[in-house]
């Protein structure tokens, strides 16, 4: 082959090249170490050494590792808390330090995880698995957690954790009061007692002097005039110096001043916040009835059927098709004839006895006995008897006039 | 015994292409058996493998095209085009995928870089006038110089249909905002805008739309176009550079050369097409493309990957906060590389009198609509000697060359206010002055 | 040429290349290792049914799970209620007298059988199919205390053996 003559740029270029090389290892390894480098790692182990110290290691050794996540379809949420946030639902951590604190049991007996995720309580951004942007407050998300902190950030009047308690309005907005929710409740019979209603369509129904506020928690927080507002510029405190002197805000307004102290200013900011367009599945709402009770009726006639003299019938389930009228036995479904009359009717269709019948069944009713209700030998001669009984109380009450039940196909 | 035919002509013997030709067969064989030479000819102007000529800009808008689609199939896997999906998609990549973030900012980079180095790459040819064709013969570089401009336009469309897949407020308003624009033209405009947007409103239809376009169809268009790209360099006998070395052999009187013939007969007879080569005779002026020219192509390929890792460790990606389609962000940006579009659209927006001259149809689509088609036919009406091909800014193009970096730098200008001196409400705010606060909810 | 300049030419090039080579590797694995999925959309395999106390002796029917758990003083174990022939859930039904049979190996209890309304399939108490067209018994589920509650877990992502009890204190 031709002699290979090398450019003269050759030994400079390869050098360059091993250089851009090694930058490419390193840069591979700066971001495979980078994807490790997370908190929460920290806190997994941390929480090991704790269970670990505490309950054995037997325990420490089946915590779950690695990213956790509680995904609720029905919120379409995604909340990562509990992948620091071990100890939620481990007895023993009460008083520990966040994130190994054990969550108070009573609120989760009707509030359950697994059903409400972290976050539709609690705010902060679930998507997420590093403290900061989590925890809030972050660029471009706009619920940080509604905690302790953020209370204190407040100088809140209220109880320090009472800003959480704008998102339990976000279903609980048509009780009038719900326990647990102090601050609500206070807002809320604030608004029945000073009226608000006779300015404001509040939920719904109202006045129409002053805006609409069945939805005003959705109100971009850019559209509200901070201009005659000093410190924090935020939605929330725009409302409780808006309710605290309503013309320091807002020039032209009609509004009168309330006098409402710091603590019910800052209540009624939760409350009004707390009113957004937020859907919510109806399984979620509460004051609509979950359960549908029986009427006092209802129950006293299924009690007599179960308990009275034709139990033996809804026992078996004879009762699902035939009704044995004698009895007070009403079937749901009658599709079978009354059996208060089959004695007089199975000889009359069949041309047997019942008790040849129950043993050798035919139609419908042997599919029924073979497959739906299986009755022993001994069960057999019981229904014979109790169809027999009921006859003969058919034809007690046939001679007094009061029976009415009929033999129809 | 004969030999085995394992050396005969059209038969390769590895099971693979080789990297390099180990004989001289395997060199004239080169279009079948040797992956470099199909693409690069044997031998380079070494000139123009020089690294101030062309920055290797183009090859670096390749790399960042070929780092696009391999950052890209791992996020089409974790991405989902569903307008409730999407939002919280991207928020996994960026959270619970292992190097999710990473990738995707590995894709957002180079995104943005490409559209940088592809316009780099447009300034510098027009600078070295290398849409011309100094040879004259049977050269058609002003059809490379169209069809770079395409893949330019392309390049920003792929940019636009891709950021609107996060379905983050940034993605729905400037889609808003472009596809108005695009509903200004006077009388097709609202049938443009309703067949980019799949119907009235932007939703589900034009998140499709987009997807599509951004993973089949534009990425399609692009590497066929980069094809026909290499090719033509190839057939207008390499870059604009190599026509200098061909000028220079002209003025000297090539004898026939002895070792290349068209001809089997000639050979025999003598009297065969006889080849006057240039490249053969300035040897000192070239290069073996295997290694020199590949191995150069590898430190910029490896080169662009290398830093975009390492850049992509230290640059997050930015993601705002859901489409809402109630709440237009103050003030409402479009991406760096349209900010000047968008800065053109407000200074063309002005009342004269009682009319008002609507800044979205005349900055939006007349105005760079007009410089584009101008760029695009330059070649035809640029009337400076052939010969300046390949050269850097000679005597002969300085008044083109100057009004061309005016235009460029008027657009790294209005770029430059559109991010730093716009702030709520698009108020000009110079940069020392401070943005107003900007309100949340608590 | 010399060996030495050779040599370091070869090196320097394997270096170049080779780095280059192990990093895009090393990247290529990267993309793969982000499809593997870290955390999970799907319901979860493993529920939690309540604090032992509320399961009393005998069955209980936990229709969300569609199981059964039967309890035996401190032994628990739990049948699927879903008919191994085409999904329907079982039906149980009281035995008119229980009988003990050893299963996996172990004296177990048997007070109920289950019957299957939608083609009539049959199980005794332990699973078995004995009638109608189901091809299986029953499926078995094991059953845990979580760690950190001590409620009771069933995991019905792991059948069991028929030997599978669990004792708790």
């Amino acid at each position: 082959m031709e002699p290979l003559r090398a450019a003269s740029f050759a030994k400079r270029d390869r050098t360059i090249l091993a250089i851009v090389g090694l930058v490419l290892i390193v840069s591979t390894g700066l971001f495979a170490w980078s994807d490790r480098k997370h908190d929460w790692r920290y806190y997994q182990a941390e929480f090991v050494r704790m269970v670990a110290e505490k309950f054995g290691a037997a325990k420490a050794s089946a915590l779950p590792t690695g990213t956790q996540q509680i995904w609720v379809p029905d919120l379409q949420r995604a909340d990562r808390c509990i992948t620091c946030h071990q100890a939620v639902s481990w007895p023993g951590f009460e008083t520990a330090e966040e994130p190994f604190r054990t969550h108070p049991k009573d609120i989760l007996r009707n509030h359950p995880v697994s059903r409400f995720g972290c976050t539709s309580c609690h705010g902060g951004q679930g998507y997420a698995v590093d403290p900061q942007e989590a925890h809030g407050p972050i660029e471009h998300w706009e619920e940080p957690v509604l905690g302790r902190q953020l209370g204190e950030s407040y100088t809140l009047a209220l109880p320090p954790s009472s800003l959480m308690q704008m998102n339990c309005n976000v279903c609980h907005r048509y009780d009038r009061s719900t326990p647990g929710a102090d601050a609500i409740n206070l807002a809320k019979s604030l608004v029945t007692e000073k009226g608000c209603r006779a300015c404001h369509v509040i939920n719904g129904r109202g006045g129409t002097i002053g805006p609409d506020l069945t939805n005003v928690g959705d109100k971009p927080a850019e559209q509200y005039d901070f201009s005659h507002l000093s410190g924090q510029q935020t939605a929330y405190a725009w409302h409780v110096g808006h309710l605290k002197d309503p013309r320091a805000l807002v020039q032209d307004t009609v509004m009168p001043n309330f006098h409402f102290s710091t603590k019910e200013a800052q209540a009624l900011a939760t409350l009004i916040l707390s009113w957004r367009r937020e859907p919510v599945p109806a399984s979620f709402l509460s004051g609509a009835p979950r359960t549908e009770p029986q009427t006092p009726e209802e129950k006293e006639a299924e009690a007599k059927m179960r308990t009275g003299p034709g139990a033996w019938f809804v026992k078996t389930g004879c009762f699902v098709c035939h009704s044995i009228s004698v009895y007070g036995v009403k079937s749901p479904a009658q599709i079978g004839p009354d059996l208060s009359v089959a004695v007089e009717d199975v000889q009359a269709r069949f041309g047997r006895t019942i008790d040849d019948f129950i043993a050798a069944p035919t139609g419908t009713m042997s599919v029924v006995l073979s497959r739906q209700i299986i009755l022993s030998p001994e069960e057999k001669q019981v229904a014979v008897q109790k169809l027999r009984e009921a006859f003969a109380e058919h034809q007690r009450q046939k001679s007094a006039g009061t029976s009415t039940a009929k033999a129809d196909h | 015994m004969a030999k085995p035919l394992a050396t005969a002509p059209g038969i390769h013997p590895r099971r693979f292409w080789s990297v390099r030709p180990r004989s001289d067969r395997e060199a004239g064989d080169a279009v079948t058996s040797n992956f470099s030479l199909h693409w690069f000819p044997a031998r380079s102007f070494r000139r123009s493998l020089a690294w101030s000529y062309s920055f290797w800009l183009g090859t670096v808008s390749a790399a960042l095209f070929l780092l696009l689609v391999l950052s890209g199939l791992p996020l089409l896997f974790l991405h989902i085009p569903s307008v409730e999906r999407a939002y919280g998609s991207v928020k996994d990549i960026e959270y619970v995928v292992t190097f999710g973030s990473w990738m995707r900012a590995v894709h957002r980079l180079s995104a943005h870089l490409m559209v940088a180095a592809v316009f780099l790459h447009l300034v510098r040819v027009f600078l070295t006038g290398a849409y011309k064709n100094a040879l004259g013969r049977a050269q058609h570089r002003e059809w490379n110089w169209v069809i770079g401009v395409v893949m330019l336009v392309s390049t920003l469309f792929l940019s636009f249909t891709g950021y609107l897949l996060p379905w983050d407020q940034l993605a729905f308003w400037a889609v808003t905002v472009g596809t108005n624009i695009a509903a200004s033209i006077p009388a097709i405009g609202p049938t443009v805008r309703e067949l980019l947007i799949g119907g009235r409103n932007i939703d589900q239809p034009t998140l499709l739309r987009f997807y599509v376009l951004h993973i089949v169809f534009l990425p399609g268009l692009l590497g066929v176009l980069f094809a026909y790209h290499m090719w033509r360099v190839r057939k207008d006998g390499g870059l604009a550079r190599a026509d200098q070395l061909g000028l220079a052999a002209e003025k000297v009187e090539l004898p026939p050369s002895p070792t290349k013939t068209y001809s089997l007969l000639g050979i025999a007879r003598g009297t065969g097409p006889t080849v006057r080569s240039t490249t053969l005779q300035a040897p000192d002026e070239l290069v073996n493309s295997v290694p020199d020219l590949v191995r150069r192509i590898g430190i910029v390929v490896l080169g662009t990957i290398a830093a975009l890792s390492m850049l992509s460790v230290f640059v997050r990606s930015p993601l705002e906060e859901p489409a809402n389609p109630l709440v237009t962000p103050n003030p409402a940006k479009a991406p760096w590389y349209f900010l000047w579009l968008q800065e053109i659209v407000t200074d063309t927006t002005f009342k004269v009198g009682s009319l008002t001259i609507n800044g979205a149809f005349l900055g939006g689509v007349l105005l760079p609509g007009a410089l584009l088609g101008l760029l695009t036919v330059w070649p035809w009406l640029d009337r400076s000697p052939a010969a300046t091909a390949g050269r850097w800014l000679p005597r002969n193009r300085r008044f083109q060359n100057a009004v061309f970096l005016l235009f460029v730098l008027g657009v790294l200008l209005l770029t430059v206010i559109g991010t730093f001196c716009r702030g709520p409400y698009w108020h000009f705010y110079w940069p020392w002055e401070a943005w107003p606060q900007v309100p949340s909810r608590i | 040429m010399t060996e030495e300049k050779r040599s370091r030419r070869e090196l320097l090039k394997t270096v170049g290349i080779g780095t280059g080579l192990v990093a895009l590797g090393a990247q290529g694995g990267a993309a793969l290792r982000s499809l593997v999925p870290n955390v999970s959309y799907d319901a979860p395999t493993t529920v939690k049914l309540g604090p032992p106390g509320e399961f009393p002796d005998g069955l209980k029917y936990l229709p969300e799970e569609r199981l059964f758990v039967f309890r035996e003083g401190r032994v628990l174990h739990a049948i699927s209620a879903v008919c191994t022939h085409l999904g329907c859930t079982v039906r149980a039904e009281a035995l008119s007298s229980p009988e003990t049979r050893e299963v996996g190996g172990k004296a177990l209890r048997l007070t109920h059988r289950f019957l299957c309304p939608c083609h009539g399939s049959r199980y005794t108490g332990d699973g078995t199919n004995v009638a109608g067209p189901a091809p299986r018994p029953l499926t078995w589920y094991e059953l845990s205390l979580a760690a950190d509650d001590g409620q009771l877990v069933v995991d019905l992502a792991r059948p069991v053996d028929r030997d599978f009890r669990l004792t708790i204190a």
